[in-house]
């Protein structure tokens, strides 16, 4: 590693070697031993003690018992949606299966209608008894 | 890319159990109230960025599968998105498109025991892209990869954005741009 990207490095990721690149981290700490290497790292660090004094706060106790209350709430939410789902998961196989029962007894069972022969409100078994019948027997 | 160390957590979370959320709140919440905190500079805004973000980790945790991304840095651009939009909404952006360019004129010296306060408001001076990568790289200790993942661009252009962020950070803070 040279000169030019040491400092490259380091202007990036600052003088802690353990955020460089870790395919890097060992030529870096080589170099990191020479009067050059030591003078980058040494101006890297000062903006790093000032970056350091930034702290947050913990989260709080308050905070991670409304997040976990929020995880139970939608663990509840989404058994009963799973609940209701099984249900109609359930009633749509039933439905499904009348359904296919009706379909089939339509298709196997016979065609009562073309079976029979269906008889004009005029006609009898012995023939047509409507009311032009005797007048056409009586021509004769 | 090794196995994810928070894989089987999410899998029981997945399967809807409580002790397994607990544990992934005691794990992760330290680390994404204070990224929030520190892209935000608002402790109030960041706790609702942190409550929103694990919300979308209940949503999605049955149907995350580990892919090129560790599940860390998945929650991390969760973090982010939501981060951007509320700068977004704060500063009522006439377009969406964020300011590249770091407003690095000099702060004034701290009083002893102010310089928390004076980190606080160099960073949020900084341009959005650079906070991100100064954030993610400095105090979340992601890794290179990592954060050009969570940030969606080349490790080439995460170590622009730092290097123009620290640059920018030494000009409001000791006063050079560390060209010395």
């Amino acid at each position: 590693m040279d000169a030019g990207r040491f400092a490259a490095l380091a202007d990036a990721y600052g003088s802690a070697l353990h955020r460089w690149p870790p395919a890097e981290q060992a030529a870096a700490t080589l170099f990191a031993e020479t009067e050059q290497g030591r003078a980058i790292l040494a101006r890297a660090g000062r903006l790093d003690v000032m970056l350091d004094r930034h702290r947050v706060e913990t989260p709080s106790p308050a905070l991670h018992r409304a997040i976990v209350a929020r995880a139970t709430t939608k663990v509840r939410q989404e058994r009963r949606r799973r609940f209701w789902w099984l249900g109609f998961g359930l009633a749509g196989v039933g439905l499904a299966g009348a359904v296919a029962g009706l379909a089939l007894v339509t298709v196997v069972s016979p065609d009562i209608q073309s079976d029979h022969y269906v008889m004009d409100t005029n006609a009898t078994s012995f023939g047509d008894a409507g009311p032009d019948a005797d007048q056409a027997e009586e021509d004769l | 890319m090794g196995a994810d160390p928070d894989e089987e957590l999410v899998r029981r979370i997945g399967a809807g159990d409580p002790a397994a959320m607990q544990a992934m709140v005691a794990r992760k919440l330290p680390r994404i109230l204070a990224l929030a905190a520190r892209m935000l500079g608002d402790p109030a805004e960041a706790e609702d960025v942190a409550q929103e973000t694990f919300v979308r980790i209940w949503r999605h945790a049955s149907g995350w599968r580990q892919g090129h991304a560790r599940f860390d840095t998945w929650i991390h651009r969760v973090a982010l998105n939501l981060c951007y939009d509320r700068l977004r909404r704060r500063r009522e952006w006439v377009t969406d498109e964020l300011p590249e360019l770091a407003d690095d004129a000099p702060l004034p010296d701290a009083m002893p025991g102010d310089e928390e306060r004076r980190v606080n408001q160099a960073l949020q001076r900084l341009a959005p892209r650079q906070r991100e990568a100064i954030v993610l790289v400095y105090y979340q200790e992601l890794s290179n990869i990592e954060a050009a993942g969570a940030m969606q661009v080349s490790v080439d252009a995460l170590e622009s954005l730092l290097a123009r962020g620290r640059r920018a950070l030494q000009a409001m803070l000791i006063g050079d741009d560390g060209d010395d």
